[in-house]
């Protein structure tokens, strides 16, 4: 258990040092938000109806970003054959991965949600929906990617073809996360699909573990 | 029956099985599809609502239906794969991909074609329309995931686990229309009280249904002589190198 808070320790401090690009991909999700206004015009009307379904997608696609070197720059200096030398096992190595990421990654998106709801002219009395289906959808998310991250240590090349292996996996989660937000706003409430979405967490977070540690020791046969 | 396993496990000796095999499978195929194709557009009466456009159906459904057993059949040839490394599961696999996402395809065109004149619209983002779509997806991710390895027997592994970790998708698809409110109307043939089709439209489908069965089982059989004979040239080279 130590070696395991120690792990997260180490991934959170390189994210902080600047060796990682998941600051890059916080970065990105705030500029992709803007984009969004800045293409679709400021009618805030219009803003208000797609600002959930934006603010989804941004936060998909920066943790996509940052999936896809989350085992790979361990994976090709070796320093993740070392630690597993350490003797913990594969699966807890994978989940303190994830939940370093999601510290990193996953937890700033949620914390910078109710600003980003502000620009995006999303009513006010809408923000803690937002927040919420968040921070039940991005540890699913990073749970889910982590399985084709590992397949990309495999490939040895990322890019394209992780995004193209992952994104598919990743659409109910988009799917029941914006949903929540637009049945919330259209009066029907949106607690269904938050009982749908917080059911696939502890799917993922039960399946996730192994197949990922299978597709990094596939790497390495 | 455990002996039909251990005997066809061998690569080169299932490559004979399958040239003996295809050309039975073909026959099937052609006459289940010949036959179900005369029920289908002549000899089955025209739906009281939608007339003639219910037609549509007996090429749409026997489709998604293969969509799906494919991938199911996909998702137990992985576990063979990554529990009893079983050399051939992987072959079967990677070859019936293809085919699942022909499948698909044809069921989302004949889909959206039938969905025009009854619904009026090409295409809703309704739950079972956007779970068939995503499988959709997730077959052409396994096609160039399996594809992006040079080696095979990787590709094959990293196959193996994308295909477990899609299988979420298939009960999806299935209970879509039950948990859902969808345009897409709910399952009238399997379903716990038996089919609520009637007879005359039943046996059509059920003829088209193993028609498109036949018709996998005769492209999986071309496709894995395929690639055995192509992993055969290559050892052969190697051999020759040396």
């Amino acid at each position: 258990m130590r070696l395991f808070f120690k792990l997260v320790y180490r991934d959170i401090n390189l994210v902080i040092k600047g060796a990682s690009d998941t600051g890059a991909a916080i970065l990105f999700y705030l500029l992709a938000i803007i984009m969004f206004p800045l293409s679709s015009g400021t009618d805030t009307n219009l803003l208000t109806t797609i600002a959930g379904g934006a603010i989804w997608m941004a936060a998909l696609f920066a943790s996509l970003l940052s999936l896809d070197r989350l085992f790979r720059s361990d994976f090709e200096d070796g320093s993740l054959e070392q630690i597993v030398l350490s003797g913990m096992s594969m699966e807890i190595i994978v989940l303190s991965k994830c939940l370093a990421h999601w510290l990193t990654n996953g937890l700033p998106i949620v914390l910078l949600s109710p600003i980003l709801s502000l620009i995006m002219g999303l009513d006010y009395e809408y923000w803690w929906i937002l927040a919420i289906t968040l921070l039940i959808g991005t540890p699913s998310l990073t749970l889910i990617g982590a399985t084709p991250a590992a397949l990309s240590c495999a490939i040895g090349k990322g890019g394209v073809l992780t995004a193209l292996v992952l994104l598919p996996l990743m659409l109910p989660v988009l799917i029941l996360g914006s949903g929540a937000i637009s049945a919330e706003i259209s009066g029907l409430g949106g607690k269904g699909h938050l009982y749908a979405l917080s059911a696939i967490f502890p799917i993922s977070l039960l399946v996730s573990p192994f197949l990922a540690s299978r597709s990094i020791r596939l790497g390495w046969e | 029956m455990k002996n039909i396993f251990n005997f066809l496990a061998n690569p080169s000796r299932f490559r004979i099985f399958a040239k003996n095999v295809y050309p039975f499978s073909l026959i099937g195929m052609f006459i289940f599809i010949f036959i179900g194709l005369w029920f289908s557009l002549y000899n089955s009466p025209p739906d009281y609502q939608q007339g003639e456009t219910v037609r549509i159906m007996y090429v749409h459904v026997p489709a998604a239906w293969m969509a799906m057993m494919v991938y199911l059949s996909m998702t137990i040839m992985s576990i063979f794969s990554l529990v009893w490394r079983h050399p051939l599961a992987d072959i079967l696999s990677k070859c019936s991909a293809p085919i699942g996402a022909m499948f698909t395809l044809i069921a989302l065109v004949t889909g959206s074609i039938w969905g025009k004149p009854t619904w009026g619209t090409w295409w809703v983002w309704d739950a079972r329309l956007t779970s068939v779509f995503i499988l959709f997806l997730i077959y052409m991710g396994h096609i160039a995931l399996v594809r992006a390895f040079e080696d095979e027997y990787k590709g094959a592994r990293a196959g193996a686990i994308l295909t477990l970790f899609g299988a979420f998708n298939l009960p999806i698809i299935k209970f879509s229309v039950d948990w859902w409110n969808t345009l897409h109307q709910p399952a009238s043939v399997i379903k716990l009280d038996g089919p609520s089709i009637h007879i005359d439209m039943m046996v059509p489908l059920v003829l088209m249904a193993f028609g498109f069965l036949f018709f996998y089982f005769s492209f999986l059989l071309i496709n894995v002589q395929t690639e055995l004979n192509h992993r055969k040239l290559k050892k052969l080279f190697i051999k020759k190198l040396n």
